[in-house]
């Protein structure tokens, strides 16, 4: 099997960012991701065990997100995303269930520091109180006018939002969040390896 | 803002859906008339009232449902269920 292509990050160019704040905001567009499409009932969502709308993590520390009914993303490491869809093989003799490596397809943003939820009620219709989108918590909705995937996924205690959506929305996407997190003192992080 | 009860994400802003347009019953395709079809295809109710309707929930579970709205005053009435397939194109 021929090797995968290097990957290259949708985001090419960064924006000046005012840096006197506590928010943060990184590109980690390539960890890997996996989407997984199967029943929303199923031996496929027993397996993966994250209903639409959650998100829990594997033993491995791979990410699972119940993005919509019967269709989950699985981030993480690529050697723990394996691990967790491994099983989906046994299962085909149950259901129909498809696994697509999403890595080059999708870019992955990850917002944190306590203002994040300020900025994002900026550029995103959702509530992003503690009781409607408490910590894992996944829902699916516009950001700056871009159709994303969002997961609270806090980090020590801290919020912090990961950011899905197509790749080539990417560095429009980037600079966009760049300019709604400007005004409570966003930096570009360098990207963590997660 | 028009706030639609999506079955799956909740109350969402109506630009994060698309509209349907009105549900009605798919005629059986091995007895319906050509006049029964025409009416399917083309003919509206339009009502100054309550209407069922499609909707798409585009930017959210991306899933279709359907629902009664108050076309006079924009209330929702009947909200389905989560995994409720009442009217919805698949």
């Amino acid at each position: 099997m021929a090797d995968a292509p290097a990957f290259e990050s949708p985001v090419v160019r960064s924006y000046p960012a005012s840096r006197a704040g506590d928010l943060t905001l990184s590109d980690e567009s390539a960890v890997t991701k996996w989407l997984v499409r199967a029943g929303a009932e199923g031996p496929t969502a027993d397996l993966l065990d994250a209903r639409f709308g959650t998100s829990r993590l594997t033993p491995g520390d791979a990410l699972v997100l119940g993005s919509r009914p019967g269709e989950w993303i699985v981030v993480g490491a690529a050697s723990e995303v394996a691990a967790a869809v491994a099983g989906l093989d046994r299962l085909e003799e149950q259901e129909f269930c498809s696994a697509l490596d999403w890595t080059h397809g999708r870019a992955m943003f990850r917002v944190t520091g306590a203002s994040a939820p300020r900025m994002l009620e900026k550029v995103c219709g959702i509530d992003w109180s503690d009781h409607m989108t408490p910590d894992g918590a996944v829902v699916s909705a516009p950001v700056a006018l871009v159709t994303c995937d969002i997961a609270r996924n806090d980090r020590d205690r801290v919020r912090s939002y990961l950011i899905f959506c197509d790749r080539s929305f990417g560095q429009y996407l980037f600079g966009a969040l760049i300019d709604a997190g400007n005004e409570f003192g966003l930096s570009v992080a360098a990207a963590s390896a997660s | 803002m028009l706030l639609v009860p999506c079955p799956n994400c909740g109350p969402r802003n109506s630009t994060d859906l698309r509209y349907g347009g009105e549900s009605h019953a798919r005629p059986d395709p091995n007895t319906a008339s050509p006049a029964e079809w025409r009416a399917y295809l083309y003919l509206r109710d339009n009502p100054a009232g309550w209407l069922r309707e499609n909707w798409y929930c585009a930017s959210g579970c991306r899933r279709w449902f359907s629902i009664e709205r108050n076309t006079a005053t924009n209330e929702f009435r009947d909200p389905p269920l989560p995994g409720d397939k009442r009217g919805g194109a698949a």
